[in-house]
C-alpha cells in the first residue's frame, strides 16, 4: 500500500443543536485503498460523509484531499469537481429523467453552464455509458424513468452514475441496502474491482457483505461520533468493546 | 431517441401550421375584413401573455422556481416600451407641449435627464433587455448565492414585485405615477391607432412567441435543460453531481425575464396603456394561474393556459363582472387540487381512465402516472 | 387712566370685584358700555368683563370692534338699543336683529321680529383706547377659558405675539393656573415675550428659562433674539440664546428619537399581530396561506358588522340582496364596549372560516407548500370577492371609541392612545399563544405534530384534527388583527392585500417554525421601518427600502434570524 494519502480527516467535531454528532474525528484515506466504515445508527457515518462532501461544514478540524486541498473551505460542486463521488444511502437519482439521461447527467466531463448549452454526446461518451449499462445491468431499460426503477435498480443506477462520474474517491453509503444476496455480492465484486484505480469508503451494516470487501484491508468502526477502533475485520469482530456497542446489542446482521 | 422522430415530425408540422395561421392565415383575414381589428388585437393580447406565461413556466414548471415576480419583468420591459411612445407623442399631447403631459401636469418643462435617450428606438430596445435582465441578475445572484429556494423565492420575488410597484405609484419617479403611460401615436413612424400598425405588432409577436418556443424547445433537448429538470426533481442530487444549481438557476432566470420583458414591451403598444397595476404581485400570480391550468412543465400548456384563461376573462368581464375572480380563484382552486397536469394532461388522464378498465390496478397505477405531471414542491431526494 | 385700570384690574381680585359689585350679567354690563357716554366709564365697564365666563363676552366684544354692533333708535324720544345684526341678508339687505342686552330677537311693538339694515344705523363707536381694553379683556378670557386646551392655545398665541405689556397678565394667570401644562405653557409665553425686554438681565434669565423648559415653539423666536444680539453686541446674551437653541435641539432630537421608537414599537405591534397567526400557519404547519391577509379582513369586517349593531344598524348589499341588519341602538358606554365584545367575536369568525378552509382544501396540500400557496390564492380572491359582494367594494369606516382615540404626551412626547393599546395587545397576544402552545394539552399536541406527523399519529394522536384546530388558531389570530386594523385605518375588501407581503416578509425574517423568532423580526421590522421613514421623510422609500435590507439581510441569514435546525438538512 502506497503511502500516499488521498482523504485526510483530522480532529473534526460536529454538533447540531448540542446533539455531538462528530467528535475529534482522525481519519486517513490511501491511495487505491478499500476503507469499510461499520457503526451502530447514529455514529456520525452520514454525517462523516456530509462534512467531506460539504454539505455540512465542520466547527472545527481539518479536512483536505491529497496533501493541500482544503476541503472546508469548498462547496458541494467544487468538491465533487475535484473528484470525490458519493452515493447516497437512500438511492437518490433523478426520478423523471431516463437511466440514460441520468448517466449523460453524471458522465465526467464540463459542468459549466454555457458548455451544458453547447454539448453533444460524443461517440465515445455513448460508449462509455452502454459499457455502463451493461456492467449495472439497465441495458434494457435505459429508455425508463429512473423514478419507476425497483428499489435494487436504483442503487445499481447510482452506482453507475457514480462510476460515470471516474471519481478518484468514491464515497459509498450503505450500496447493499435493498439488493437480493445475489446483487450484493455483485456489488462487493464490483468495489473490490475498483479499488486499487479509486480509493474507496464503504458505510456498511451488512456483515457479510464487509466481510466480502474488507478482505484484509482496514474496518473502521465508528461510535457516538468518534472512531472506536481500526483494524483487519477479523481483529475488530474479534474487539470486546465493538461487540459491546455494535453487536452486543443484540442486533443481528447477517 | 430516434423513436421519438415520429413524434418530433408530428410535432414539427403541428406548429408549422399553427403559425402559419397565426402568423399569415390570420393577419390576411384582418385585412380582408374577415377578423375584425378588435379581434386581432385582443389576440396579440394573448399572445403577449403567453410570452409572459412561458417565462413564468421556464422558471416553475421546467426549474421548479416558483416566481411571482415575473410581472415585475413583463411591467419593465413594458415601460421601457411605453417611455419610447410617450416620446413619440411629440407634442400632440393635451398640452401640446414637447414633454410627455403627466410631466406637465406635474410643473416639468423641461424634459428630465433620464428620459432624453428614449428619443431612440435601439436605445429604448436595449433597455427592454438590459434593465429587466440587469435586476434579475442581481436579485438571482443574491437569492441563488443564498440559496434561497421553494417558497422563500416566492416569497421574495413577491416582495420584490410589490416593492417596484410601490415605486412606481409614486409620482416623483417621474414614470407616470399611478396612471402610468397611455395615448400613444406612434411606434417607429407608423400610426399605432391605424389597424394595420396593430397588424404589423400582432405579426411580431407571433413570430416572437414561435422563436421563444422553437428556442426552448431546443433548450430542453440539450444537456442544460436536463440539468435545469433534475434540479427541479432533486436539486441536491444535482449538486452533489458537481453542477453549480445557482449558476443555472441563475441563467434561466435572466432568459425568463428577458422573455418576459420582450412580452410586455409588445404589448404595451397594442394595449396602449401601462401602469403600476400591471407589476403587482396579483398579476404575476394570475400567470403563474395561466400556466397551471394550461399544464406546466410543458411547452404548449403555459400557451393554452394564458390564451384560454384570458378569453375565459374576456368573455366573464363583459357576462358576469362581478364574478371574474370567483370564477378565476376557483379555477385555480380546482386546478391545484384536481388537475395538477393542468389542460395537457387531460388526454393521458382520459387514457389512463380508459386502461383502468382493461388492465390489472397495479399496472394502470404506473400508467396513470403521466409524462408532464412533476411534482415541484417536495419531490426532492431524502439525500 | 388706562395703565391705572389695568393695573386695578391685574393686581386686585378684590377691587375688580368692586368694580363690578352690581354682579349683573354681562350683556348688561356691555350694554351700559354701549350707551355710557364717558370714555373712562366705557373701559371701566369692559375692563369689568375680564374674568366673567360667559360665551357672550367674545362674541360681542369681537362684533363690537369689528362694527357688528349697531345702535336701534326708531325715533329720537326713544333710548337707543344696541343690537347685532345676523344671520343672511335679504332681498332688501336686511338682516335679523338681537339685542344686546338679551340676546333676544329685537321686537317692535307688534312683538314681531324686527328686521334691519346696517346702512340705515349707525355703529356702535370705538377708539383705540376702547379697543385696546377689549383686547385686553378678551386676551384673559381666553386665558381662563375652561377648557385646557384652548387655554394653552391662548397663551401660546399671546407668548407668540411678544408683546410684553401682556406680562403682567401672564404672570397672573400663572399664579392662578393649576394644570401644569398650561403653567408650562405660561411660563414659555412670559420668557419668551420677556426676550423682547429691553433690559439685558431679563433677557438671559428669560433666555435660561426657555433653555430649562426646552420650548419647542419659541425656537425661531430665540434665534431671531439672537442674531439681534449678534447684530447689537451684546456677547452675553448671544451665547445664552445660542445655548438656549443647542438645548432645544438636543430636546428635539429626543423626542425624534422617543416618537420614532415609539412608532416603531407600535408598527412592529401591529406587524407582530398580523403575522403571529401566519408564524403558527406558515411556521409550525408548512401551510402557504396566501388568504391570511383576508383572514383579516374577515376580523376586521366582524368588527365593522357588531360596531353598526351596537349602533344604528346597518344593510349591506348581501350577493344583490339588500339585507338590512338592525342595531341596538346603544349609546354611552355600552356602545363604547363593542369593541370587546367583536375581539372574540372576529377571533371565532376567521377562525371557522379559516377551519372551512382547512378541511376543504389545504389538508390535501399539506407538504406541498408551492401547491398550497397557489390554491389558498385562489382561495384569496373568492374571500376578497365574497367579501365585495357582501359588503361593497367601498371602504367602511369605523368609529373607534373613546378610549382609543386620543393622545397622551410627555414631554412632548405624543403617545396616541390606539398605538398603546396595540402594543399593549400585541404583548398579551404573544403570552396567549405562548401559553397555549406551551401549557396546554393542544399546544403539547400541536408540537408533537408539528415534529413528526407520522410518529404523532403512530402514537394515537388524531393529526386531522390538531391541524385543523391549529389552522383555526392562527386564522383566529388573524381575525384579532383584522379587528385592530380596523381601527387605525379604513376597511376594504382588499384590506389583507396590504398586510400579506409584510406578513410573510416578518415570519421569513424571523425565522420559519420560530415564533420567538417572528416576535423579533417584527419590532425589527417596524423599528427599521420607522427609523428610515425618520431619516428619509418619505414612507415609501422607507418601505422599499426595508424590502431590500431583507433581502440582503437574508443573504446573510439565509433562514433568518432563529434558525430551527435539525440533523435532517434536507430543507
Amino acid at each position: 500500500m502506497s503511502a500516499k494519502y488521498m482523504l485526510t480527516v483530522e480532529d473534526v467535531s460536529k454538533t447540531y443543536d448540542g446533539f455531538k454528532a462528530i467528535t475529534d474525528l482522525t481519519f486517513y484515506l490511501f491511495e487505491g485503498e478499500l476503507r469499510t466504515v461499520i457503526g451502530p445508527n447514529g455514529a456520525g457515518k452520514s454525517t462523516f460523509f456530509d462534512l467531506i462532501t460539504g454539505r455540512a461544514k465542520p466547527d472545527k478540524g481539518k479536512i483536505e484531499f491529497g496533501f493541500d486541498t482544503d476541503l472546508t473551505e469548498l462547496n458541494e460542486y467544487e468538491i465533487n469537481r475535484l473528484g470525490i463521488g458519493r452515493k447516497f444511502q437512500t438511492p437518490s437519482v433523478f426520478t423523471e429523467h431516463t437511466v440514460f439521461n441520468n448517466l449523460v447527467l453524471s458522465l465526467k466531463g464540463s459542468r459549466g453552464v454555457f458548455a451544458s448549452l453547447f454539448n453533444r454526446l460524443s461517440s465515445t461518451d455513448r460508449d462509455r455509458i452502454d459499457e455502463l449499462l451493461k456492467l449495472i445491468r439497465l441495458d434494457g431499460k435505459r429508455g425508463w424513468k429512473a423514478g419507476q426503477l425497483a428499489h435494487g435498480e436504483k442503487q445499481w443506477l447510482e452506482i453507475g452514475m457514480l462510476l460515470a462520474q471516474d471519481p478518484k474517491i468514491l464515497l459509498v453509503d450503505e450500496p447493499a441496502a435493498g439488493m437480493t444476496d445475489e446483487e450484493t455480492h455483485r456489488t462487493g465484486e464490483l468495489l473490490i474491482s475498483l479499488a486499487g484505480k479509486h480509493s474507496i469508503v464503504v458505510i456498511e451494516h451488512d456483515m457479510t457483505f464487509v466481510k466480502q470487501i474488507a478482505r484484509d484491508g482496514q474496518v473502521t468502526v465508528l461510535h457516538q461520533g468518534r472512531v472506536l477502533c481500526e483494524g483487519k475485520f477479523d481483529a475488530v469482530q474479534a474487539n470486546p468493546k465493538v461487540r459491546e456497542v455494535y453487536l452486543g446489542r443484540g442486533k443481528t446482521h447477517k | 431517441m430516434s423513436s421519438l422522430s415520429t413524434r418530433h415530425k408530428a410535432e414539427l408540422i403541428a406548429v408549422g401550421l399553427i403559425a402559419l395561421f397565426f402568423i399569415v392565415i390570420f393577419p390576411l383575414l384582418n385585412a380582408h375584413g374577415l377578423v375584425s381589428d378588435f379581434t386581432i388585437n385582443l389576440w396579440g393580447k394573448y399572445l403577449c401573455y403567453a410570452l409572459l406565461a412561458i417565462s413564468v413556466d421556464l422558471l416553475w414548471g421546467y426549474t421548479g422556481l416558483l416566481s411571482l415576480g415575473q410581472a415585475l419583468f413583463f411591467s419593465l420591459g413594458g415601460y421601457m416600451m411605453g417611455m419610447y411612445l410617450m416620446r413619440m407623442i411629440g407634442d400632440l399631447g393635451q398640452y401640446h407641449k414637447p414633454i410627455p403631459d403627466f410631466l406637465v401636469f406635474l410643473g416639468w418643462t423641461e424634459l428630465p435627464k433620464f428620459w432624453k435617450p428614449f428619443d431612440s428606438f435601439p436605445f429604448a430596445f436595449s433597455l427592454i433587455l438590459l434593465l429587466p435582465g440587469l435586476l434579475a441578475l442581481v436579485f438571482g445572484f443574491l437569492a441563488f448565492r443564498s440559496r434561497i429556494k421553494g417558497v422563500y423565492f416566492s416569497i421574495l420575488t413577491q416582495a420584490l414585485t410589490y416593492g417596484a410597484s410601490l415605486m412606481f405609484f409614486r409620482n416623483d419617479m417621474l414614470m407616470g405615477g399611478n396612471n402610468g403611460f397611455t395615448d400613444f401615436k406612434f411606434i417607429l413612424g407608423h400610426d399605432l391607432r391605424q389597424p394595420a400598425t396593430q397588424r404589423g405588432l400582432f405579426i411580431v409577436t407571433a413570430v416572437v412567441l414561435l422563436l421563444v418556443y422553437a428556442s426552448l424547445r431546443l433548450l430542453s433537448h440539450t444537456k442544460f435543460g436536463l440539468v435545469q429538470r433534475a434540479i427541479r426533481d432533486g436539486e441536491n442530487r444535482v449538486l452533489f453531481s458537481g453542477y453549480a444549481t445557482a449558476h443555472f438557476k441563475l441563467f434561466i432566470f435572466v432568459v425568463a425575464a428577458l422573455i418576459a420583458s420582450i412580452g410586455g414591451a409588445l404589448y404595451v403598444p397594442q394595449v396602449g396603456i401601462i401602469n403600476p397595476s400591471e407589476m403587482t404581485p396579483d398579476k404575476s400570480l394570475e400567470a403563474v394561474v395561466w400556466c397551471a391550468v394550461g399544464g406546466r412543465g410543458t411547452l404548449v400548456g403555459p400557451i393554452l393556459g394564458a390564451i384560454g384563461v384570458n378569453s375565459l376573462k374576456s368573455w366573464a368581464s363583459r357576462a358576469a363582472p362581478d364574478y371574474w375572480l370567483v370564477i378565476l380563484g376557483g379555477l385555480f382552486v380546482v386546478v391545484v387540487l384536481l388537475l395538477p397536469g393542468g389542460i395537457v394532461s387531460i388526454p393521458a388522464r382520459l387514457k389512463a381512465f380508459a386502461q383502468r378498465f382493461r388492465r390489472p390496478p397495479e399496472v394502470a397505477a404506473v400508467a396513470a402516472a403521466p409524462a408532464p405531471t412533476p411534482v415541484v414542491s417536495e419531490s426532492k431526494p431524502s439525500v | 387712566m388706562r395703565f391705572l385700570i389695568r393695573l386695578l384690574l391685574l393686581f386686585s381680585p378684590g377691587l375688580m370685584a368692586s368694580v363690578c359689585s352690581a354682579a349683573e350679567a354681562p350683556r348688561a354690563v356691555l350694554t351700559a358700555a354701549i350707551l355710557a357716554k364717558d370714555e373712562a366709564r366705557k373701559i371701566e365697564l369692559i375692563t369689568s368683563l375680564a374674568g366673567e365666563a360667559d360665551d357672550a363676552i367674545k362674541p360681542l366684544l369681537t362684533a363690537w370692534k369689528e362694527d357688528g354692533l349697531f345702535l336701534y333708535q326708531p325715533s329720537a324720544d326713544v333710548a337707543p338699543v344696541p343690537v347685532q345684526l345676523t344671520g343672511e341678508k335679504d332681498a332688501n339687505d336686511t338682516q335679523a336683529a338681537l339685542r344686546v342686552d338679551s340676546g333676544r330677537p329685537l321686537l317692535d311693538a307688534a312683538g314681531k321680529p324686527v328686521r334691519l339694515a346696517a346702512g340705515d344705523l349707525t355703529a356702535v363707536e370705538h377708539d383705540a383706547d376702547l379697543r385696546h381694553a377689549m383686547k385686553d379683556v378678551l386676551d384673559l378670557l381666553d386665558l381662563s377659558t375652561p377648557d385646557v386646551a384652548k387655554r394653552i392655545q391662548a397663551i401660546q398665541a399671546i407668548g407668540f405675539a411678544q408683546d410684553v405689556g401682556k406680562i403682567p397678565a401672564l404672570e397672573k394667570r400663572l399664579g392662578l393656573e393649576a394644570n401644569a401644562d398650561a403653567r408650562r405653557s405660561l411660563r414659555e409665553a412670559v420668557a419668551v415675550t420677556r426676550l423682547k425686554d429691553s433690559s439685558e438681565t431679563a433677557k438671559l434669565a428669560a433666555l435660561k428659562e426657555l433653555r430649562e423648559l426646552h420650548s419647542l415653539s419659541s425656537y425661531d423666536l430665540i434665534r431671531t433674539a439672537m442674531r439681534d444680539a449678534e447684530a447689537a453686541r451684546q456677547t452675553e446674551i448671544a451665547v445664552a440664546a445660542r445655548s438656549a437653541l443647542k438645548a432645544i435641539d438636543a430636546h428635539k432630537s429626543k423626542i425624534n428619537f422617543y416618537g420614532t421608537l415609539f412608532r416603531g414599537l407600535s408598527l412592529g405591534s401591529i406587524l407582530l399581530i398580523v403575522a403571529i397567526g401566519l408564524a403558527i400557519t406558515f411556521g409550525l404547519m408548512g401551510v402557504i396561506n396566501m388568504a391570511h391577509g383576508e383572514m383579516i379582513a374577515i376580523g376586521a369586517y366582524t368588527t365593522y358588522l357588531v360596531e353598526n349593531i351596537f349602533g344604528e344598524g346597518l344593510v349591506i348589499p348581501c350577493f344583490g340582496f339588500s339585507l338590512s341588519i338592525p342595531g341596538i341602538h346603544a349609546t354611552g358606554w355600552f356602545y363604547q364596549s363593542y369593541f370587546f365584545v367583536a375581539l372574540p367575536l372576529s377571533f371565532l369568525t376567521a377562525a371557522l372560516v379559516g377551519i372551512g378552509l382547512e378541511r376543504s382544501i389545504i389538508r390535501f396540500l399539506y407538504r406541498r407548500p408551492l401547491e398550497s400557496l397557489l390554491a389558498t390564492w385562489g382561495v384569496s380572491l373568492l374571500l376578497q370577492q365574497g367579501l365585495k359582494l357582501m359588503f361593497g367594494s367601498n371602504n367602511v369606516q369605523v368609529n373607534s371609541p373613546v378610549y382609543l382615540s386620543g393622545n397622551w404626551t410627555v414631554d412632548d412626547i405624543t403617545f396616541g392612545w390606539n398605538r398603546i393599546f396595540v402594543i399593549g395587545f400585541a404583548a398579551l397576544i404573544v403570552f396567549g399563544v405562548w401559553l397555549i402552545l406551551t401549557k396546554t394539552p393542544l399546544g403539547l399536541l400541536i408540537r408533537a405534530v408539528m415534529q413528526n406527523r407520522n410518529m404523532a399519529s403512530c402514537m394515537g394522536v388524531r393529526t386531522e384534527r390538531v391541524n385543523m384546530l391549529t389552522f383555526g388558531l392562527g386564522s383566529g389570530l388573524a381575525g384579532l388583527a383584522g379587528a385592530f386594523i380596523s381601527q387605525i385605518g379604513n376597511v376594504g375588501p382588499s384590506l389583507g392585500q396590504n398586510y400579506i407581503v409584510d406578513c410573510f416578509m416578518t415570519v421569513v425574517v424571523g425565522g420559519v417554525g420560530n415564533l420567538a423568532g417572528t416576535l423579533y423580526s417584527a419590532l425589527g421590522i417596524g423599528l427599521v421601518d420607522q427609523s428610515l421613514q425618520q431619516i428619509l421623510l418619505n414612507p415609501v422609500l422607507g418601505k422599499i427600502l426595508v424590502l431590500v435590507a431583507i433581502i440582503l439581510f437574508l443573504q446573510w441569514r439565509p433562514s433568518g434570524l432563529f434558525v430551527t435546525r435539525s440533523r435532517n438538512l434536507d430543507d
